[in-house]
C-alpha cells in the first residue's frame, strides 16, 4: 500500500470562460474544450450549466458526481477508464476541493432524485455544497443507452482530470499527507485495528459500480488500496435510489476512511480497506459475506465498519456480513437508513444484522416540503412525483441525491424521542 | 358512560373462519369478551351495544370503518372500545382502523392489541393498549383495557403508564457529527466494553410462520399477486414506482397469457426490460394456466392484486398482505403465488 499527498485548491466560484483556467480560488471552465471532452457518436448534444451554493437552483435526475482531480502532467487519474491500471504514479494527487462535475438526465433506471443548492433540503445534500459544472446531454438518435451512459461517464471524468489540470502549478491552500494503513502486526500500543468493509453494488447495467473499469460483480471480497481509491479505481455507474446512492465524488472522499484515517494513532489503528461486491442471488450474499469475514480476520482487523448502496438486496448484505463478522469474533457496525414510514412509526429495518451495532443514516420516507426554485436543470418535470422541476414540492427524503449516504456523508439520524430542536423543513 | 364495544364474529360467538365473511350486524348489552370487560368497568360504565362483523369482510375495504362506527353512533356511543385483537392481524387492522375514524370525528376510542399486531399502525393517533399475544391472556388483557377505558372517560390521555402501545415515532434530525464519525465512535465504544449501543434496535425482525399445506391442489382456487408492479401498459391507475401506498387489482378471467405490449411493469427498483419482454416472468399467468388445464389445480382466481415493493415500508406492506388474505378468503381462495423482484 502507498502513501498519498493531496494538494488541495480551494474553489470559492465557478465561470464559463473560451479557456479553462484557476486562480485564487475561482475557477474558470472553457466551453469549446469542454464539448470536445464529450464527443462521442452516442451523444448529440451536451450543455454545459453551473449551480453554485445557495442559489435558487434545483438540479433533478443527477446521474453521477465526480470530484476534479488530477495526478499533473504524468497523468494517471481513473485507472481502468482514462489510466492505465499500474501503480506507478507519482504520490501528488490534485485536488479542486468545493467544485464537482456531475451529468442529470435520463437514463434507465435512474430514479429520480433531485439536489437543491438552498432552502431545507441544502443541508441533507454533500452535493449543495460544491459549485457543480452540470452536464445536461442528448442521446445521439437510435444510439444505444449504455453508449449514451458510457459516453456520458467518460464525458464526465475528462472533464474532472482537466479542471484539476488547470490548478496544477497553483500555490496550494493545503498539503495532506495520508499514510497507507498499517500492516497487520505492525505493533498497535494496544489500539484497536479497524477497518472498513465497502460493498459496491453489483446489478447490472446501469446498477454496477466499476473497480478498474469493470464491475465487481462475480468477484470475492478484496483488500484494496485506501490511495487506489482517491485516484478514482472506484467509479460509480449506479443510478438507483437517489439518497442511498455512493456516486464517485464520495468515494474519491470516501468518509468513513476519512474518519478512520482522523484518528489513526490516537484511539486506533487503520487496518485496511475491503471491496466487496453485493451478489443479488441468496448463494452468492451468503458465500461473500463468509469470505469477507475470513478476509477482515486473515488481515488482522479487530473491528469494522461495514457500507453499502442500495436498499432491499443490499441491506441483506450488509446484514449478513455484520453477522458473519460477529461470528468469527470480530466487531461490526453497519450504516443502514431507516425505512419507517413518513411518521417514523414503523419497523425502521426492512433486513439487517441480528448482532453488532447500527448506525443510523436517517429515514429514506421522511417528507421534505422544499419551496419552489427560479431555475431547474437536468430536466423540466420531476416525473415520479408528477410536478414541474421548479415546483414547490413535497418529497421524502429518499429522492435527495445522498441524502441518506450509506458511506456516511450526511448527519441525518433518527432518534425514538421528540427532536430537542427541530430539523428545519422535515414535515 | 354509555359504551359501545367492537368484537369480531369469532368473540361474538357466531363462527370461525367459516363466518369470516359476515357482514356487520349491532346487538344491545355485552358479548362475548365484553361481559368480563363490564365486571371489571363496574357500574359506572355501561357496555349499551356490542358492533359485530366478520373479519374478512371488515378487514378488506377500509370504507367498512365508517359504516361500524355508524352503527357505534347510532346505539348512543360516548366512548368505543375495540378488541382486544390479540395478535390477529385481520381483526387487529379492524379495530385500529375504527378507533382512527372514531377518533377524527371526535368520539373518544381504545382499541387493545398486540404491540406486533399488523395493524396496530393504522390506529394513527387514536389510543392502542397492549393485549397479550394470545386469548388464553384475555383476563390481564382486559383488565388493562377497563383501568384505561376509565381513565380515558374522564378526558384524561392514555399514556404508556396505562399500558399504551404504538410503535413509537423515530424522528429524523440532524446532528452535530456525520454519520461516518458516528460509526468510528460506536465501534470503539463497543470495543470498550459497551456492547448493547446502537442507533437502531437490532433484531426483532417478524417471523412467518407459513401455512398448512393446501390438502387438494387440485381442488383448490388459487390467486396470483405479485409486488413487481404488473399494470395494464400505460399505468392508467398510477401504482407508485417506488414506496407504494397502495395495490390493485386486475382481472384475468379468460387471459391466458399476459402478452408483452399490452402488460408492464413499473417498478423502480430493477430493470424491467426482460419483464416487458415477458410479463408472465413476473406474474406467471401462461405457466399457472397449464396446470390449471392439466388439473394440478382446480382454478385460477379471476383476478390478480398487484403493487410494488421497492421502497415500501415494512407497515404498509403488512397491512397490504392482510388486506390480500381477507380478499382472497372472503372469494374462496385457498392458496397463493406471491411474486417477489
Amino acid at each position: 500500500m502507498t502513501a498519498l499527498r493531496r494538494v488541495v485548491h480551494e474553489v470559492g466560484s465557478v465561470e464559463f470562460g473560451p479557456a479553462t483556467g484557476y486562480h485564487q480560488h475561482h475557477l474558470v471552465v472553457g466551453r469549446e474544450l469542454l464539448e470536445s471532452l464529450f464527443a462521442d457518436p452516442a451523444l448529440a448534444a451536451v450543455r454545459p450549466r453551473l449551480a453554485s451554493p445557495g442559489e435558487s437552483v434545483r438540479i433533478i435526475t443527477p446521474l453521477d458526481v465526480v470530484e476534479p482531480r488530477s495526478k499533473g502532467p504524468g497523468g494517471g487519474m481513473f485507472p481502468g477508464f482514462l489510466a492505465p491500471v499500474n501503480r506507478k504514479r507519482g504520490p501528488d494527487t490534485h485536488v479542486l476541493r468545493g467544485a464537482a462535475v456531475l451529468a442529470a438526465g435520463y437514463l434507465p433506471r435512474n430514479q429520480e432524485g433531485l439536489i437543491d443548492m438552498s432552502g431545507p433540503a441544502a443541508p441533507l445534500s454533500p452535493f449543495s455544497r460544491t459549485h457543480n459544472v452540470v452536464i445536461e446531454f442528448d442521446p445521439a438518435e437510435g444510439a444505444p443507452l449504455l453508449e449514451v451512459e458510457r459516453a456520458v461517464r467518460r464525458g464526465l471524468l475528462r472533464l474532472a482530470v482537466q479542471l484539476a489540470d488547470a490548478a496544477v502549478d497553483s500555490t496550494p491552500d493545503a498539503v495532506e499527507e495520508l499514510a497507507a494503513p498499517h500492516r497487520p502486526g505492525t505493533p498497535t500500543g494496544g489500539l484497536p485495528r479497524i477497518g472498513v468493509i465497502t460493498n459496491l453494488q453489483t446489478q447490472g447495467a446501469f446498477k454496477d459500480v466499476f473497480v478498474y473499469g469493470a464491475s465487481m460483480a462475480g468477484s470475492l471480497a478484496t483488500l484494496f488500496d485506501p490511495a487506489e481509491i482517491e485516484d478514482g479505481a472506484v467509479v460509480a455507474g449506479q443510478y438507483g435510489h437517489p439518497a442511498l446512492r455512493n456516486p464517485t465524488y464520495l468515494h474519491q472522499n470516501h468518509p468513513v476512511i476519512a474518519e478512520l484515517r482522523a484518528r489513526d494513532g490516537l484511539d486506533l489503528h487503520f487496518a485496511g480497506v475491503v471491496l466487496c461486491p453485493e451478489p443479488v442471488e441468496q448463494g452468492g450474499k451468503e458465500h461473500v459475506s463468509a469470505h469477507a469475514a475470513w478476509l477482515c480476520q486473515a488481515a488482522g482487523f479487530d473491528a469494522v465498519i461495514v457500507t453499502k448502496e442500495g436498499a432491499g438486496n443490499a441491506d441483506n448484505d450488509l446484514g449478513m456480513k455484520v453477522d458473519a463478522l460477529e461470528a468469527a469474533g470480530l466487531t461490526a457496525v453497519a450504516l443502514y437508513a431507516e425505512m419507517s414510514g413518513p411518521e417514523g412509526t414503523g419497523p425502521p429495518l426492512v433486513a439487517g444484522p441480528r448482532r453488532g451495532a447500527v448506525v443510523s443514516t436517517g429515514n429514506y420516507d421522511q417528507r421534505l416540503k422544499l419551496p419552489a426554485v427560479a431555475h431547474a436543470l437536468g430536466g423540466t418535470r420531476l416525473r415520479i412525483i408528477d410536478a414541474e422541476a421548479t415546483a414547490a414540492i413535497e418529497v421524502p427524503v429518499a429522492m435527495i441525491l445522498g441524502g441518506l449516504s450509506p458511506l456516511g456523508a450526511g448527519r441525518l439520524t433518527c432518534r425514538a424521542e421528540p427532536p430537542a430542536v427541530g430539523l428545519e423543513g422535515v414535515a | 358512560m354509555r359504551l359501545v364495544h367492537y368484537v369480531n364474529q369469532f368473540y361474538a360467538g357466531l363462527g370461525g373462519e367459516d363466518a369470516a365473511g359476515l357482514g356487520p350486524s349491532v346487538r344491545d348489552g355485552a358479548a362475548g369478551p365484553g361481559r368480563l370487560l363490564q365486571q371489571l368497568l363496574g357500574a359506572d360504565h355501561q357496555i349499551v351495544a356490542t358492533v359485530v362483523c366478520g373479519d374478512d369482510y371488515a378487514a378488506s375495504d377500509p370504507a367498512v370503518s365508517a359504516e361500524l362506527l355508524g352503527m357505534a353512533r347510532a346505539a348512543g356511543a360516548e366512548l368505543l372500545i375495540a378488541g382486544p385483537a390479540f395478535g390477529s392481524g385481520r381483526y387487529g387492522l379492524v379495530c385500529a382502523r375504527l378507533v382512527a375514524a372514531a377518533q377524527a370525528a371526535g368520539l373518544p376510542a381504545v382499541a387493545s392489541m398486540h404491540p406486533d399486531n399488523p395493524g396496530i399502525g393504522e390506529a394513527g393517533a387514536a389510543p392502542v393498549v397492549a393485549a397479550g399475544a394470545v386469548a388464553r391472556q384475555m383476563r390481564p388483557t382486559l383488565e388493562r383495557l377497563a383501568a384505561a377505558v376509565a381513565k380515558l372517560a374522564t378526558g384524561a390521555p392514555l399514556t404508556a403508564e396505562d399500558g399504551r402501545v404504538g410503535a413509537t415515532a423515530r424522528i429524523g434530525r440532524l446532528v452535530q457529527d456525520r454519520a461516518a464519525k458516528r460509526a468510528v465512535e460506536l465501534v470503539l465504544a463497543r470495543l470498550s466494553g459497551d456492547r448493547e449501543r446502537t442507533e437502531v434496535p437490532i433484531g426483532g425482525f417478524d417471523v412467518v410462520v407459513p401455512a398448512a399445506p393446501v390438502d387438494k391442489a387440485s381442488a383448490a382456487a388459487v390467486a396470483l399477486v405479485t409486488e413487481g408492479a404488473v399494470v395494464p401498459l400505460g399505468n392508467p391507475d398510477r401504482l407508485e414506482s417506488a414506496r407504494a401506498t397502495r395495490w390493485l387489482r386486475y382481472p384475468i378471467e379468460g387471459v391466458d397469457s399476459l402478452a408483452s405490449g399490452t402488460w408492464e411493469s413499473v417498478a423502480g427498483g430493477f430493470a424491467t426490460t426482460h419483464a416487458n419482454a415477458d410479463p408472465n416472468r413476473l406474474l406467471p399467468l401462461d405457466a399457472a394456466r397449464e396446470l390449471e388445464r392439466e388439473g394440478a389445480i382446480g382454478h385460477l382466481h379471476g383476478e390478480f392484486f398487484s403493487t410494488v415493493g421497492n421502497g415500501t415500508t415494512v407497515a404498509t406492506a403488512k397491512r397490504f398482505g392482510v388486506e390480500w388474505a381477507a380478499e382472497l378468503r372472503k372469494a374462496g381462495v385457498q392458496a397463493a403465488i406471491l411474486t417477489a423482484t
